[in-house]
C-alpha cells in the first residue's frame, strides 16, 4: 500500500496536477508519524500510512493564517474517513475551495493511542513498533509483547463506522462503504447515567489536568478562528490561568463551539500531553447533535453544519419545553 | 528583599488634555512617600509601568526630566483598556508605579558635541526629557537641534513649553505638519524629508530618533545619507511588555530584552538584533 | 557516601517531611508529575521522569504576585518550611540552575536586588535538591549534549543512587553534607556498593546515544535567520505550547489582574512565544506574524540567544517535548537540520 501511495502522490505532482501534497511520513519514535509536505515527486519515497498516522492534516488548511490556501493553489492531501469529514466540513464552512483540493484516501483500520500503549508496556518504553495485520508488536530493553490491536486504539476509533473517505478524487485500494448503522455511543453511556453531581466531579477530574497549551484547539481542523475566545485579550473574555474554573470554561466553550462540527476524528485527545478524556464530552455534544438535527457531520458537501443551519420541520422542543 | 513587581503608590497633580480629540494626555504624578521619591533615580529615556489593580499595567516613557524634582511627567495616549481608564483619572487619584525601567540617552557620551533630536507625534514624551535636561546643563553640548513633526498643529504635545523653546537662541527648534493648513508658519512635509532639508552636520554630532515606527524607517536611512555614523545615532523601541526586568520574555528580540537591554538602543545595535526595524 | 536499606528509605522520606515542604514525584492515572506530598508511600516508582517538568515547584504556572484591596497591597507569604524535592533527574536539577540565572540574579547587574525575582528566591533558595540518578535513560534522552550525564550530580545537594537493594546518597554541596549529618539509620557505603554505582553509570551512559556536536550553533542560528530553514522546519508546527509548557527551561510568562472592583490579585501565568498573542499588539500588527516565526524565537532562545547571555544552552536533553509534540516535531532535529542546512 505504501508504494502505492507514494507512486500516486509522485504522479499528482509530475502531471501538475498539484503543487503540494500533505501526508505522513516515519516520525523519530517508533510510536509516531509525522506530517510532511511533499512538493517533488522525488520526495515521495517519504510517504508513509500505517496506525500510527493520527494526525488529522487537514489542520494545515486552517492554520498559520491560512498559509497553505494562501500559497498553494492546488493541493492534494491524504485522508482518514474522519479526516475526509473535516474536509468536507471546512469546504461547507467555505474555508476552502473543492476543487482545490485533491483528496486521496487512504484504507484506515484506526489509529493508535500513544498511552495505550505506554500501559501495555507499564511504564517501560517501546523502542520498536510493527504491526502485522490486526496484531501490533511493541519491544523495548527485555519484554516483547503482541497485542490485538484493537486494544491501541484511540478511543475515538473505537466507535468509528466511516473508516475511509467518502468524498475523495482518489482512493488507494478499496474504500469500505459506510454500513449505515449507528453510533451506539455505548462509550459515553457510563458517563451519561452518571448522576449531574458526579458528572461535574468527573469534569472536574479531567479538566483540573489541563495545562492551558492548547494541543487540543490547534490540531483540530475545526478549531480555526483567526483570534480564539480566550486569546481575546480587550475584552478578555476568560481568565488565563490552568485553575479549574478557567479551563473547564475554555473547554466547555471549545465544545459547545464544535457541536456539529467536530467529526469526532479523536486528534484533539490524542494530542493532550495531560492525558485529559476530552472525547467524553465532545461525543456527548455530537450525540445530542446527532439525535436532535439527524446530521452526520462532514458527510455532505451540500449540507450546512446542523449549528448554522435551520429548518421548520426540525425539533425546537429545546425553545418550546 | 525589595519586589519590583510591587507598585510605588503615586498621586495625580496635574492632568493636561493635549490635543482637541483629548485622546493625549499629561500626568504629573507625585510620590506619596518620601522613601519612594529618594529611591527613584532616573535619566532621559527610561520608562515605567503604571499600575491600574485590577485592570493592569502599561509601560510609558517619563516626560519629565531627572532636574525637575517634584513630579514625574508621562503622556498618555488613549488606546485599550488600561490607558481607558486611565483618561478616567482626575486630579487628586492614585495610581500604582514601577521603575525607572531600562536603559537611558547617553548624555554623558553627548558631551562636548551638537546634539540632533528629532520627533513624531505623541512619541515626544522622553525626548521632551532629553532637551530639559540638554538645557539644564546647556554648557557641557554644543549645538542643539529639534526637529519635531505632526500630522497637524494641534498634535504637537507640550505646545507651551516649545513656544518657550522657540524663543531660546540657545536650541533651534524645527515644527513640521504633514500638510499645510492656513495659518501654519512652520515647514511643512514628512520628518524624514525635513530632516533632509535641514541636513545636520554630521560632524561631532549624537542624533536622538523616536517616533512612529514608519518615522523611524524612513529616516534612518536620511541620516545615513548625511553620513551620521550607525554608533551616533540612537532612538527607542518599542514592543509589548510585561514584567519590565528581563524576565517574562515578552519584549525579547534576539538575545537583548528591550525592557532592560533597551528601549534606548543606537543604529550600531539595532544592526545585530534581528526582527528589531 | 552513605547507605540507606531500601525498607528503610521511607523514614528518611519522612525525615524529609518533617524538615521541609516535600515535593516528589507522583502517579496521576497515566502521567507522572511532581507534587507536594504527605506520605513517603505517595512516591511514584518505576517512571523513567515526570511527564510535567519540577519547574512549576519554583515557578508555578498560576502564582500570585499580590492582592490588593482598596488601593491595599499585601504579598502572600512563602511557606515558613524550606522545599525539599526528592527524585529529581539530573537534567532538571541542571534546569533549576538554568532558570536561577534568569529569575535569581540578572546578567546586566548580579548585585542589583531590582532585578532578582523574590518569588522564585524564597523558594528556590533555601531548597534541599535531592536528584535521583537515572539508571535507564529513555532512547529520547539527550542530556550528554549538553555535558550531561546520568549519574552526574555536580549540581545537586544530594545525589542518591539506587542499587537494587539500597539507595546511596552522595552529598554535593554543604548543604547536602549537613543534612545527611542529621540522619539516622545510615551506614557508611561498603566498596562493593561503590562498585556497583560505577557499574550502573557506566552502563547508563553507554546506553545514550552519541553526542551531537552543537559548537557553533549560535552563528549558524543567527545566519539563518531569514533563510528557509525556519519554514521547512516549522511546516508542521500547530503552534501549541504543549512543548514550552512540559520544558523545565522555558520561562515567559504573562502578567494577569483578577478581580472585581477594587478587590483581587496580580498573578503571573505561564505564556509562551509559540501563542500568536504573545507578541500581538493592541493595533492587531504582530511582529510574528507567521507560525515559523515563533517556532524560530523558541529554537534560537534555546540554543543561540541563551548561550549569548549565559554561555549555556537553554535545554538540558531531558526529551519530554520530543514525547509530547502532537506533529513529532522533534528538537534534535532541529539542532542538526540548522547544523546541516545549506541555503
Amino acid at each position: 500500500m505504501v508504494n502505492e501511495l507514494r507512486e500516486a502522490a509522485g504522479k499528482l505532482l509530475d502531471d501538475g496536477k498539484v503543487d503540494l501534497v500533505i501526508g505522513w511520513a516515519k516520525g523519530s519514535l517508533p510510536l509516531a508519524s509525522t506530517p510532511v509536505f511533499i512538493s517533488s515527486s522525488d520526495e515521495a519515497d517519504q510517504l508513509v500510512f500505517d496506525s500510527t498516522c493520527g494526525n488529522n492534516l487537514t489542520v494545515y488548511f486552517t492554520k498559520d493564517n491560512k498559509k497553505i490556501s494562501r500559497d498553494r493553489k492546488k493541493v492534494g492531501i491524504f485522508v482518514k474517513g474522519c479526516d475526509s469529514r473535516s474536509l468536507v466540513l471546512n469546504i461547507t464552512e467555505k474555508q476552502l475551495k473543492r476543487e482545490d483540493v485533491t483528496i486521496i484516501g487512504v484504507p484506515c483500520s484506526g489509529v493508535i493511542d500513544t498511552r495505550k500503549v505506554r500501559r501495555k508496556a507499564e511504564g517501560r518504553e517501546v523502542l520498536e513498533y510493527s504491526q502485522d495485520g490486526d496484531t501490533v508488536t511493541i519491544k523495548g530493553k527485555e519484554f516483547e509483547l503482541s497485542v490485538p490491536l484493537e486494544e491501541l486504539l484511540s478511543n475515538a476509533c473505537l466507535s468509528c463506522l466511516r473508516k475511509d473517505a467518502e468524498e475523495y478524487d482518489l482512493f488507494i485500494g478499496e474504500p469500505r462503504k459506510f454500513s449505515g448503522e449507528s453510533d451506539p455511543y455505548s462509550d459515553i453511556e457510563e458517563y451519561e447515567n452518571l448522576s449531574a453531581d458526579e458528572r461535574w466531579e468527573r469534569m472536574n477530574e479531567e479538566y483540573s489536568k489541563c495545562i492551558r497549551c492548547y494541543a487540543c484547539r490547534n490540531v483540530c481542523p475545526s478549531c480555526y478562528c483567526n483570534v480564539c475566545f480566550v486569546d481575546q485579550n480587550d475584552p478578555q473574555w476568560i481568565g488565563k490561568t490552568p485553575e479549574i474554573t478557567d479551563t473547564m470554561i475554555f473547554h466547555i466553550i471549545r465544545n459547545l463551539h464544535i457541536a456539529g462540527r467536530c467529526v469526532e476524528c479523536g486528534a484533539c485527545e490524542r494530542a493532550c500531553p495531560m492525558d485529559i478524556r476530552l472525547l467524553y464530552l465532545n461525543r456527548k455534544v455530537a450525540k445530542e447533535v446527532r439525535e436532535r438535527f439527524g446530521s452526520d457531520t462532514g458527510t455532505d458537501l451540500d449540507q450546512k453544519p446542523a449549528m448554522a443551519d435551520f429548518r421548520e420541520d426540525e425539533n425546537q422542543d429545546f425553545i418550546m419545553g | 528583599m525589595s519586589n519590583s513587581y510591587i507598585p510605588v503608590p503615586m498621586k495625580v497633580k496635574r492632568i493636561v488634555i493635549e490635543d482637541p480629540e483629548k485622546a493625549l494626555r499629561t500626568y504629573d504624578l507625585i510620590f506619596q512617600n518620601e522613601e519612594d521619591r529618594k529611591n527613584f533615580k532616573y535619566m532621559p529615556g527610561q520608562f515605567c509601568e503604571w499600575s491600574l489593580l485590577g485592570l493592569g499595567e502599561s509601560p510609558f516613557g517619563i516626560a519629565s526630566s531627572p532636574t525637575e524634582k517634584d513630579f514625574l511627567r508621562f503622556t498618555v495616549n488613549r488606546t485599550g483598556s488600561v490607558t481607558n481608564e486611565i483618561h478616567y483619572l482626575r486630579e487628586g487619584d492614585m495610581v500604582g508605579l514601577r521603575g525607572p525601567l531600562g536603559n537611558w540617552y547617553p548624555v554623558e557620551k553627548f558631551k562636548g558635541g551638537n546634539v540632533v533630536i528629532i520627533g513624531g507625534g505623541f512619541a515626544f514624551t522622553t525626548l521632551r526629557s532629553l532637551i530639559v535636561y540638554l538645557l539644564e546643563h546647556r554648557e557641557d553640548y554644543k549645538d542643539i537641534t529639534v526637529i519635531y513633526g505632526a500630522r497637524n498643529p494641534d498634535l504637537f504635545i507640550y505646545r507651551d513649553e516649545i513656544s518657550e523653546w522657540e524663543k531660546r537662541d540657545d536650541i533651534d527648534v524645527q515644527l513640521t505638519i504633514d500638510n499645510p493648513v492656513e495659518g501654519w508658519t512652520g515647514r511643512t512635509g514628512f520628518v524624514p524629508t525635513v530632516t533632509k532639508e535641514i541636513g545636520p552636520d554630521p560632524d561631532n554630532t549624537w542624533v536622538v530618533v523616536c517616533g512612529p515606527p514608519i518615522m523611524i524607517k524612513f529616516t534612518l536611512p536620511v541620516l545615513v545619507d548625511l553620513k551620521f555614523p550607525d554608533e551616533r545615532v540612537y532612538t527607542s523601541l518599542e514592543r509589548r511588555m510585561k514584567c519590565g526586568i528581563g524576565k517574562c520574555g515578552r519584549c525579547n528580540i534576539g538575545s537583548k530584552y528591550i525592557c532592560v537591554d533597551g528601549p534606548v538602543f543606537s543604529l550600531a545595535e539595532l544592526k545585530e538584533i534581528p526582527e528589531s526595524v | 557516601m552513605i547507605r540507606i536499606k531500601k525498607e528503610n528509605i521511607s523514614g528518611f522520606i519522612e525525615g524529609l517531611m518533617s524538615d521541609y515542604v516535600l515535593f516528589a514525584p507522583v502517579k496521576d492515572g497515566e502521567t507522572v508529575s511532581f507534587r507536594k506530598i504527605e506520605s513517603a508511600d505517595s512516591i511514584a516508582e518505576d517512571y523513567m521522569n515526570t511527564d510535567k517538568s519540577p519547574k512549576d515547584i519554583f515557578f508555578p504556572p498560576a502564582e500570585v504576585l499580590f492582592s490588593f484591596d482598596s488601593g491595599e497591597i499585601t504579598k502572600n507569604e512563602c511557606s515558613e518550611k524550606p522545599f525539599a524535592v526528592w527524585g529529581l533527574r539530573g537534567c532538571d536539577v541542571k534546569s533549576l540552575t538554568l532558570l536561577n540565572m534568569v529569575f535569581g540574579t540578572a546578567r546586566q547587574n548580579p548585585e542589583d536586588e531590582m532585578f532578582q525575582d523574590p518569588y522564585w528566591k524564597e523558594k528556590y533558595d533555601n531548597a534541599l535538591i535531592i536528584q535521583t540518578a537515572c539508571n535507564d535513560p529513555r532512547s529520547t534522552c539527550f542530556c550528554n549534549w549538553f555535558g550531561g550525564s546520568p549519574h552526574d550530580g555536580e549540581k545537586a545537594d544530594i545525589l542518591v543512587i539506587y542499587i537494587g537493594d539500597a539507595y546511596l546518597l552522595d552529598p554535593k554541596s554543604d548543604k547536602g553534607r549537613k543534612y545527611l549529618e542529621t540522619v539516622k539509620n545510615t551506614e557508611p557505603a561498603a566498596k562493593k556498593d561503590i562498585k556497583e554505582a560505577e557499574r550502573l553509570r557506566a552502563e547508563a551512559d553507554s546506553s545514550l546515544s552519541a553526542v551531537f556536536e552543537l559548537d557553533g550553533i549560535v552563528g549558524r542560528m543567527s545566519g539563518l535567520f531569514n533563510s528557509g530553514v525556519w519554514e521547512e522546519i516549522g511546516a508542521k508546527c500547530v503552534n501549541c505550547g504543549a512543548c514550552a509548557f512540559i520544558c523545565p527551561t522555558c520561562h515567559c510568562f504573562d502578567v494577569q489582574d483578577e478581580g472585581k472592583g477594587k478587590k483581587g490579585k496580580r498573578i503571573r501565568i505561564w505564556d509562551t512565544c509559540m501563542f500568536p498573542v504573545f507578541t500581538a499588539e493592541a493595533s492587531g500588527h504582530n511582529p510574528r506574524e507567521l507560525s515559523k516565526d515563533r517556532l524560530r524565537q523558541r529554537f534560537m532562545h534555546k540554543y543561540s540567544y541563551f548561550m549569548e547571555n549565559y554561555g549555556e544552552h537553554l535545554c538540558t536533553g531531558c526529551g519530554r517535548c520530543v514525547v509530547v509534540c502532537p506533529v513529532n516535531l522533534d528538537i534534535r532535529e532541529v539542532a542538526k537540520k540548522v547544523m546541516s542546512y545549506q541555503s
